[in-house]
């Protein structure tokens, strides 16, 4: 029998589900510069064509984790958290959820003319313990992201942290969007 | 500025220190779409008992290809990013990235340096907000 407390066999079962987002429009160079702002990124590559050109490139190019943030090839409402982007909605009762971790692998900048697909899987579940003994379900997701003509950008490489709301929850764990 | 040789084993780019006030965290979210309530609702905040707005954790990756270009020059591509969140950083607070080459390879005619990362809340509060971490990065001929 199972000793498992928050992996159920219908969350389970959705492992290996998919789900592909496209942009209605391509990336811009507005999108590009504005996200070079808020990071205060000013490499050049980001806004100038001539300083992009004279670092071996077409022309100016995305900051490599701006495509990454699936909201913005969104086209639906936002929920009543005010959150637009991807999501597995699991339902996983009495847990609270932080992300983990990421790990990006780029294949090449994106441009502002390329229009982006993100695809996302369910790539695996596992049920573990906390170092206090707490149930924690970890949900691996993997993104990947390609242009107009089907060319990888970038995957990523997504956990996302379940654990059960026990004694020993922490605050800190209060679920990071 | 950036390095005028290859760097070596136990070279670290200059340290990016950033601190982190809610204007930026709201241009954050505008620029990635991103309009969770956790990133500057107070009301939110305190019903979670979360003391401040928190800090876009994604953010931290656009700080260390910051670092690393900045330092390493228009030659350099960031293939790989890999990191884990430790703790979360709030509005107001200071971090400071950290990287250090941990390895220095060549492949298909490119340099290929592989570096341990950090992102650290300064202060009163100091503690890891991001770690570990490692990133790959090509250099080209």
């Amino acid at each position: 029998m199972s000793d498992r407390v928050l992996l159920t066999d219908s969350l389970h079962a959705r492992v290996g589900e998919s789900t592909s987002y496209t942009a209605p429009e391509p990336l811009g160079r507005a999108s590009i510069r504005y996200f070079s702002l808020a990071v205060g990124d000013l490499n050049p590559i980001y806004t100038d064509d001539e300083a992009a050109r004279s670092a071996g490139l077409d022309g100016v190019v995305a900051p490599p984790t701006l495509i990454t943030e699936t909201n913005q090839y969104m086209t639906g409402s936002r929920d009543v958290d005010g959150y637009l982007g991807h999501s597995w909605h699991l339902d996983v009762p009495n847990s609270r959820l932080v992300r983990g971790g990421n790990t990006y692998e780029f294949a090449q900048y994106a441009t502002p003319e390329d229009i982006i697909t993100a695809t996302w899987t369910i790539a695996d579940m596992t049920e573990r313990r906390t170092s206090k003994d707490v149930p924690m379900l970890v949900v691996t997701s993997q993104a990947v992201y390609t242009n107009q003509r089907a060319e990888i950008i970038c995957t990523n490489t997504e956990t996302l942290v379940y654990t059960s709301l026990g004694p020993a929850a922490t605050p800190r764990a209060a679920g990071e969007a | 500025m950036s390095p005028l040789r290859t760097p070596d084993v136990g070279d670290q780019a200059p340290e990016l220190i950033r601190t982190i006030e809610l204007p930026d965290m709201i241009a954050y979210a505008g620029s990635t779409w991103d309009w969770h309530r956790l990133h500057y609702d107070h009301e939110y905040l305190a019903a979670k008992k979360l003391p401040a707005p928190v800090v876009d954790g994604q953010v931290f990756g656009a700080y260390l290809v910051e670092q690393l270009q900045d330092w390493l020059g228009p030659r350099a591509f960031v293939r790989r990013l890999e990191f884990r969140f430790k703790n979360l950083v709030f509005a107001g607070e200071t971090v400071a990235c950290r990287s250090i080459v941990t390895g220095v390879r060549e492949s298909s005619g490119a340099v290929v340096l592989t570096l341990d990362c950090e992102v650290s809340v300064t202060g009163e509060r100091a503690r890891v907000a991001v770690g570990p971490a490692s990133a790959e990065v090509r250099l080209a001929p």
